[in-house]
């Protein structure tokens, strides 16, 4: 299992990264500051071209004459009614799979694993709550600043190692 | 010793506590406000029933729990706040260390009542030999409750050790261990500031009490990590000259 | 399981066909509009749909940073299949010419990597890249918008799909 923890913060600022298995390619860390902020911007756009479902009943006059798209810009619902739309939250590659985790304050959480890898929702709560214990409690955590927990490693190092 | 400064902050803070809901409640007959229904100020809230924390028994709070996370909040803010404008590693600990000496002063109050008004009970699982007095003479008996009743009544459990200082130059030096303070729990220092130890503030209790008590001691804490306890810390308790020469000649009367 | 949309992609960056398909097919308006964001797809872009114009253009340059950042995690040879949001699954192939083929669908879709390569194999060389009529770039959509392609396409994702 490998995976990489990133928390970024709202504006696509890479805060914490850190590689606990080798398994990805190493990039130097520029180029990693350049991937959380692409991705960033991807995770804005996806959200965007979520698929717009014109609503039946609003559409019937009008559909019927061609060549007009009026019905889709003032009534439409999404796919999943009911929830909200996101942007991506989980990818699959050939090798990897790449879990992204907004909180509500929209720091995102991505995560690399192994295709193997079982129960990366788990793994993901958990760095979360160490987020949250280790981090946000630290009187010395600058927000938005790159995080410098020793007390959040050595917990995320000890509970990982424990899972494995 | 600082204490006069450090009495008049801590009386101001409790009369703005109290004076709130006091104000509040005496307003009804006198103003007639036009409109009566919802209290429009904010800050301290009152029940309807007016019992507030202080119309409560003492002893009833006795086994509350309070939310760590919420300490850890409000603990995490103490010390951003002790931090504006210091001058150094040793001044904020310093203020932090004055945060926590009103607290053990108060603390000891709480403490005597409680151990008193159910010793007969709690005494048979606790460390201390016989049943405490109202207060303790010697620093023996003092430590212990420090070590004993005191960290449980703040963290539920007693300390991990106590000693006495080795060395014959320092006989007034006594340390008191932590493994895995509550305040440490969720703060990582900064490397540059590797000194620090932010249970500064629990020293500050220790303090409190002993000063309550009529024992004159400076109190600091240090990092003493381990590979198993990495947040381990060591509390060094200085008691000054004339508790020293007290306790000699109370031990020539054999007064314990 | 519907699908919402389909898009392929040049090796130029640009979107030489789409097509979208609107669930609820029970209500009288569905085939309509369908059939008017079919004959948009099938004239060629920039026509009529503008907002659909821009979607193009925004499922390019997702699909082809996420491209970037996984041949840069995880080597040359990776590539990404699918991801996930709360509301849509979108699938990825690219074909070794570079050609891009990109299908959005519900969540509850299985992988359509096969599919993706299906329509690739037997739809778009067998209709557009055999066709002697087409050209070999197809600015604008031009040669992907035949009759043959269009209709098996329609079927292919309507019964093998559905």
């Amino acid at each position: 299992m490998c995976a990489h923890p990133n928390p970024t913060d709202r504006a696509g600022g890479l805060i914490y990264q850190r590689e606990f298995q080798a398994g990805l390619r190493k990039l130097s860390t520029n180029d990693y500051l350049v991937l959380a902020g692409t991705f960033h911007g991807v995770h804005a756009i996806t959200r965007s071209i979520t698929p717009k479902l014109p609503l039946a009943p609003s559409t019937s006059p009008v559909a019927s004459s061609p060549g007009t798209t009026a019905p889709a810009t003032s009534g439409y619902s999404y796919p999943n009614p009911g929830v909200p739309a996101t942007g991506l939250e989980f990818l699959e590659t050939d090798k990897f799979h790449l879990t992204c985790f907004q909180t509500l304050t929209g720091t995102k959480f991505l995560l690399f694993t192994d295709p193997l890898t079982g129960n990366v929702d788990t793994i993901m709560n958990k760095i979360y709550e160490l987020y949250a214990d280790y981090v946000m409690k630290n009187p010395f955590y600058q927000l938005e600043m790159p995080v410098r927990c020793e007390a959040f490693d050595r917990h995320l190092g000890a509970w990982l190692r424990g899972r494995t | 010793m600082a204490a006069p400064p450090r009495h008049v902050s801590m009386l101001s803070i409790s009369n703005s506590n109290t004076g709130a809901p006091q104000s509040a409640s005496s307003d009804k007959p006198q103003t007639p406000q036009p409109s009566p229904s919802p209290q429009p100020t904010s800050g301290l809230r009152v029940p309807s029933n007016r019992k507030t924390i202080y119309d409560r028994h003492l002893n009833r709070s006795r086994n509350a729990e309070l939310s760590r996370a919420s300490f850890a909040y409000l603990f995490a803010e103490m010390v951003t706040y002790a931090q504006r404008r210091v001058t150094g590693i040793q001044d904020l600990e310093k203020r932090l260390n004055e945060q926590g000496y009103p607290l053990g002063l108060r603390l000891l109050d709480l403490l005597f009542y409680r151990s008193t008004s159910t010793s007969s009970s709690a005494l048979s699982s606790s460390s201390t030999s016989s049943s405490p007095p109202n207060r303790p003479l010697r620093i023996l008996p003092l430590l212990h409750l420090i070590h004993g009743p005191l960290w449980r009544l703040l963290f539920q459990r007693s300390a991990d050790a106590l000693e006495h200082s080795v060395s014959p130059d320092t006989p007034n030096e006594y340390m008191i261990t932590d493994n895995d303070p509550l305040v440490n729990t969720y703060i990582s220092v900064p490397r540059e500031m590797n000194m620090l130890n932010c249970a500064a503030f629990i020293a500050g209790i220790i303090e409190g009490v002993c000063d309550g008590c009529g024992f004159e001691a400076k109190v600091s804490a240090h990092n003493q990590p381990t590979e198993m306890w990495p947040s381990r810390t060591v509390f060094l308790l200085r008691f000054g000259d004339s508790v020293m020469e007290r306790e000699k000649v109370l031990e020539r009367n054999g007064v314990k | 399981m519907p699908v919402y949309s389909f898009y392929i992609f040049d090796r130029h960056a640009e979107c030489i066909y789409k097509r979208r398909w609107l669930p609820r097919p029970t209500s009288i308006a569905g085939k309509p509009s369908r059939a008017t964001d079919a004959q948009a797809g099938s004239t060629g872009l920039g026509q009529t749909v503008k907002a659909g114009d821009d979607d193009a253009k925004l499922v390019f340059g997702t699909v082809f940073s996420l491209r970037n950042m996984v041949r840069k995690l995880g080597g040359e040879e990776d590539n990404f299949v699918s991801f996930t949001t709360s509301q849509y699954k979108l699938h990825y192939y690219e074909t070794p010419t570079n050609i891009k083929f990109v299908m959005l669908t519900d969540l509850k879709s299985p992988s359509m990597r096969i599919a993706l390569q299906q329509i690739y194999i037997n739809l778009f060389v067998e209709y557009v890249v055999k066709n002697p009529l087409s050209p070999v770039e197809h600015p604008g959509g031009v040669g992907v918008n035949n009759e043959l392609f269009e209709e098996s396409l329609e079927q292919f994702v309507t019964r093998v799909l559905a």
